[in-house]
C-alpha cells in the first residue's frame, strides 16, 4: 500500500511546483496543443469555421501565391542560418581562442565581447537601424569621412544588402555567447595537454584543428543547436529593423515575420488568417523539433571525454 | 649524440627569482636525474630545456647549438608529462602517429616506427584504444611510446611515476632503466623520490631554492653529501645531524657524552653527520659515546629502525638486527663508527675534510 500521506517536505515540492507547471501547462502546452488544432480548421477572422483537414497545410506549401512566400522565407532562414554559423560561430571561434591565448588586454575584451548579448535585442536592433541610416547614420557619415562615399548606400533599403545587415547586427549582438561557452571549454582542456602539442608542432593552424577544435566540439553542440533554434524563430530583429512585410520586396522575410504576418494581418497586406498562420507555425515547430534532435543527436555521438 | 649545456640559466616570474643561474653539463647517453624537494625549481628548469618557457637569462645549448630561441618542436626533444598529456579524442596509434607525421615522415617510416615502439613498450594490443580506456601504467607507455617515435635526441620525464600506484611504480621504472639501455638517448628525468632518484640516474642533480646544491654519482651523493642539504635528502631514513663541540680531540654533546671519530678538522663546533647504520646501540646507559634515550622502534623484517633521543633533543635513527629490540624509554648508549661519519660546518653546512 503506497503512502499518500502529506509529508511537510512533499508539500513543500508541491507547493513549489505546481505553481510554475500550472503556468507552463496554461501559457505553453496549451496554446502549443491549440495551435495545431487550429491549423486544422477554416477560419473567417476570429471565428472557427469547418473541420477542413489537411487543407491549409496544403495551401501554405503548394498554392500560390502562399507556396512563393513560405518558400522565399524559409529559403532566407537557411542563409541566415549558414550565415551566422560562419560569422557568429565562426567568429565566437577565434575570440574565444584569442582570449584563451590571453593576449593583450584579454581581461577587458572577455567583457566587451560579451556585453551586447546583454542588451536587449530591441535595443540593438534599433541602434544598427540608425546606424545604417543612408543619410545620417555613422556607417554612411564614416564612410564619406574616409573618402569611400562611393561605398555609402541604403543598406536597409535595397535587396541585395538588407539581409546582409540584419545578419551582422545579429552576429553583432549575440557574438559573445559562442565565445563564451568555447572558451569554457577551452579552458577544460588540460594545460599539459597543449604543451605536449607545442613539443610536436609550433603550426597554430594544426593546433586548432587536430586539438583545441576536436577537444571543444562539445560545447560546439548546444551552439550549434541554439544557433538554428535561433535562426528559424528568427523575429524580433528584423521585424525592428525591416518590418513585418520583410522589406524591401520580401528580401528580409523569414518564417517568424511571414507566421505572425498571415496569422494576425498587418497594415499593408490587411488579410488574416488564423487557419493557415497556425498551419505554418506547425511546420516550423516540426522542422526546428526534428533537424535540432538530428543535430543534437549525431553531435553529441562524437563527443569527447577529457 | 646529444651534449646539452646550461650556462647560468636563470628564470623569474615577474619579479620573483626562481631559478638563480644554473650551470651544468649533460653529456651523450647520460640518464640525469633532477631532484629536490617541491617548489626547488627542478620542474621550471625542465620546461626551459624543453623550450615551454623562456628563460630569463643565460643561455642552452644543444650539441653547441644555442637554443634559446628555438620552438620545442624543432629542439629535438621530447618530453613525458606528470599526467600523460595523451590525446583523449586519438586512439593509441593516432597518439604515436600525430607528432611523427608533423616531423614529415613518410607514411612507411611512421609504421615502421610505430612498431618497433609498440613491441618495445608492450603496446600492439591496445592500439585502437582511446586513452580513456587504458588504465595508468598502459597510459605512461603510451606517453613514452609517443616520444620515442620521433626519436628525439633528448628525452624530457616530468615526475613520470607520480600518478602510478606504489606495485606499479617500482615496475615501471625498471622499465624505464630498461629502455635507456635499449635506445641509449640521453635522458633527463625529474623527480622528488630519491629513490627513482639514486636507482634509475648516472648522475644527479640535486636542486633547493633554485640553486644546484651538488651534482655527481648515486655512490658520490650518498658517500660524500656536499653540505647537510644533500646529506639529508639523499638516503633513507634521512641522516642525524648532530652539533657537537671538538674537544680535545673528540666530540662532544654538551651533557649529553662524547665520541672519537679519528683526525678533526680545526673548528670548535661541526655538525657530526650520522647514518643510520654509522652507530651502534648498547644497552647499557653510561658506556663510551652519546647518551640517548629510546623513543619507538620501526620493525620493517629484515632490519629495524630504532629512533633515540639524545641529550640536546635531537632524533636519531639507528639501524639494528630486526631481532634486536628496544624497549621505549630504554636510556642506551649511542657509539658511532669513526670511518662511516661525516662533518660538517656549523656556520654553513659545508662538508668539512680533516
Amino acid at each position: 500500500m503506497p503512502q499518500l500521506r502529506m509529508t511537510g517536505r512533499g508539500l513543500w515540492i508541491t507547493v513549489l511546483i505546481v505553481p510554475p507547471l500550472a503556468f507552463v501547462a496554461l501559457f505553453i502546452v496549451y496554446p502549443i496543443f491549440s495551435a495545431f488544432a487550429y491549423a486544422f480548421f477554416d477560419w473567417q477572422g476570429l471565428r472557427r469555421g469547418d473541420f477542413i483537414g489537411m487543407e491549409n497545410f496544403h495551401a501554405v506549401l503548394f498554392v500560390e501565391p502562399y507556396r512563393s512566400w513560405t518558400l522565399n522565407a524559409f529559403k532566407n532562414n537557411v542563409v541566415v542560418f549558414f550565415a551566422l554559423m560562419v560569422l557568429q560561430n565562426g567568429l565566437g571561434f577565434l575570440l574565444a581562442y584569442a582570449l584563451w591565448r590571453e593576449l593583450p588586454g584579454a581581461r577587458f575584451h572577455r567583457i566587451a565581447v560579451f556585453l551586447p548579448v546583454v542588451l536587449s535585442t530591441i535595443i540593438v536592433a534599433y541602434l544598427f537601424k540608425l546606424f545604417l541610416h543612408p543619410l545620417f547614420g555613422v556607417v554612411n557619415i564614416s564612410l564619406r569621412g574616409l573618402g569611400l562615399g562611393e561605398l555609402a548606400q541604403p543598406w536597409l533599403g535595397q535587396s541585395n544588402t538588407a539581409l546582409w545587415s540584419l545578419i551582422v547586427a545579429q552576429a553583432w549582438h549575440m557574438v559573445g555567447f559562442p565565445t563564451l561557452v568555447f572558451l569554457a571549454g577551452m579552458q577544460r582542456i588540460p594545460g599539459e595537454i597543449l604543451d605536449a602539442v607545442r613539443m610536436e608542432t609550433e603550426s597554430e593552424w594544426v593546433k586548432i584543428t587536430k586539438i583545441v577544435w576536436p577537444l571543444v566540439a562539445p560545447s560546439a553542440t548546444i551552439v550549434f543547436t541554439l544557433l538554428f533554434v535561433g535562426a528559424f524563430n528568427w523575429f524580433e530583429l528584423p521585424y525592428i529593423m525591416a518590418g513585418l512585410d520583410g522589406s524591401p520586396f520580401g528580401s528580409t522575410d523569414v518564417l517568424g515575420l511571414y507566421f505572425y504576418r498571415t496569422a494576425f494581418g498587418n497594415v499593408s497586406s490587411g488579410q488574416q488568417n488564423f487557419g493557415l498562420g497556425s498551419a505554418l507555425a506547425v511546420l516550423i515547430f516540426i522542422f526546428i523539433a526534428l533537424v535540432a534532435t538530428v543535430i543534437t543527436v549525431r553531435l553529441r555521438a562524437r563527443e569527447i571525454q577529457l | 649524440m646529444a651534449q646539452l649545456s646550461l650556462r647560468g640559466i636563470k628564470k623569474s616570474f615577474r619579479n620573483v627569482d626562481v631559478l638563480h643561474g644554473i650551470d651544468l653539463e649533460i653529456g651523450d647517453r647520460e640518464f640525469v636525474v633532477f631532484v629536490g624537494p617541491s617548489g626547488c625549481g627542478k620542474s621550471t628548469l625542465l620546461r626551459l630545456i624543453a623550450g615551454l618557457d623562456p628563460m630569463s637569462g643565460g643561455d642552452f645549448l644543444l650539441n653547441g647549438k644555442r637554443m634559446n630561441d628555438v620552438p620545442p618542436s624543432r629542439r629535438g626533444i621530447a618530453m613525458v608529462f606528470q599526467s600523460y598529456a595523451l590525446y583523449p579524442h586519438m586512439d593509441v596509434y593516432e597518439n604515436m602517429a600525430f607528432g611523427a607525421r608533423l616531423m614529415g615522415l613518410d607514411k612507411a617510416e611512421v609504421e615502421a616506427r610505430i612498431a618497433e615502439a609498440a613491441r618495445m613498450l608492450r603496446l600492439e594490443p591496445l592500439l585502437l584504444r582511446k586513452p580513456r580506456e587504458l588504465s595508468g601504467g598502459q597510459r605512461q607507455r603510451v606517453a613514452i611510446g609517443r616520444a620515442l617515435v620521433r626519436k628525439p635526441q633528448v628525452f624530457l620525464l616530468d615526475e613520470p611515476l607520480s600518478n602510478l600506484d606504489a606495485a606499479l611504480r617500482s615496475d615501471v621504472r625498471l622499465e624505464i632503466a630498461r629502455l635507456h639501455r635499449q635506445i641509449g638517448g640521453t635522458m633527463i628525468y625529474v623527480t622528488h623520490d630519491q629513490v627513482e632518484a639514486m636507482t634509475l640516474a648516472d648522475k644527479i642533480v640535486v636542486m633547493n631554492a633554485g640553486r644546484i646544491e651538488q651534482v655527481g654519482s648515486p655512490r658520490d651523493l650518498y658517500e660524500t653529501p656536499a653540505n647537510t642539504f644533500v646529506a639529508t635528502f639523499i638516503g633513507s631514513p634521512r641522516m642525524t645531524l648532530v652539533d657537537v663541540k671538538c674537544e680535545g680531540g673528540r666530540l662532544v654533546l654538551p651533557e649529553g657524552g662524547s665520541v672519537h671519530v679519528g683526525a678533526l678538522p680545526q673548528v670548535s663546533e661541526l655538525k657530526l653527520g650520522l647514518r643510520s647504520d654509522a652507530v651502534k646501540l648498547d644497552r647499557e646507559a653510561g658506556g663510551e659515546g652519546f647518551a640517548g634515550q629510546v623513543v619507538y622502534t620501526e620493525y620493517l623484517g629484515d632490519n629495524a629502525y630504532v629512533y633515540v633521543r639524545l641529550a640536546d633533543g635531537t632524533l636519531l635513527a639507528a639501524r639494528t638486527g630486526p631481532d634486536d629490540l628496544f624497549e621505549p624509554d630504554h636510556m642506551v648508549t649511542v657509539s658511532v663508527e669513526p670511518g662511516s661519519v661525516h662533518l660538517f660546518s656549523a656556520e654553513d653546512g659545508r662538508r668539512l675534510v680533516p
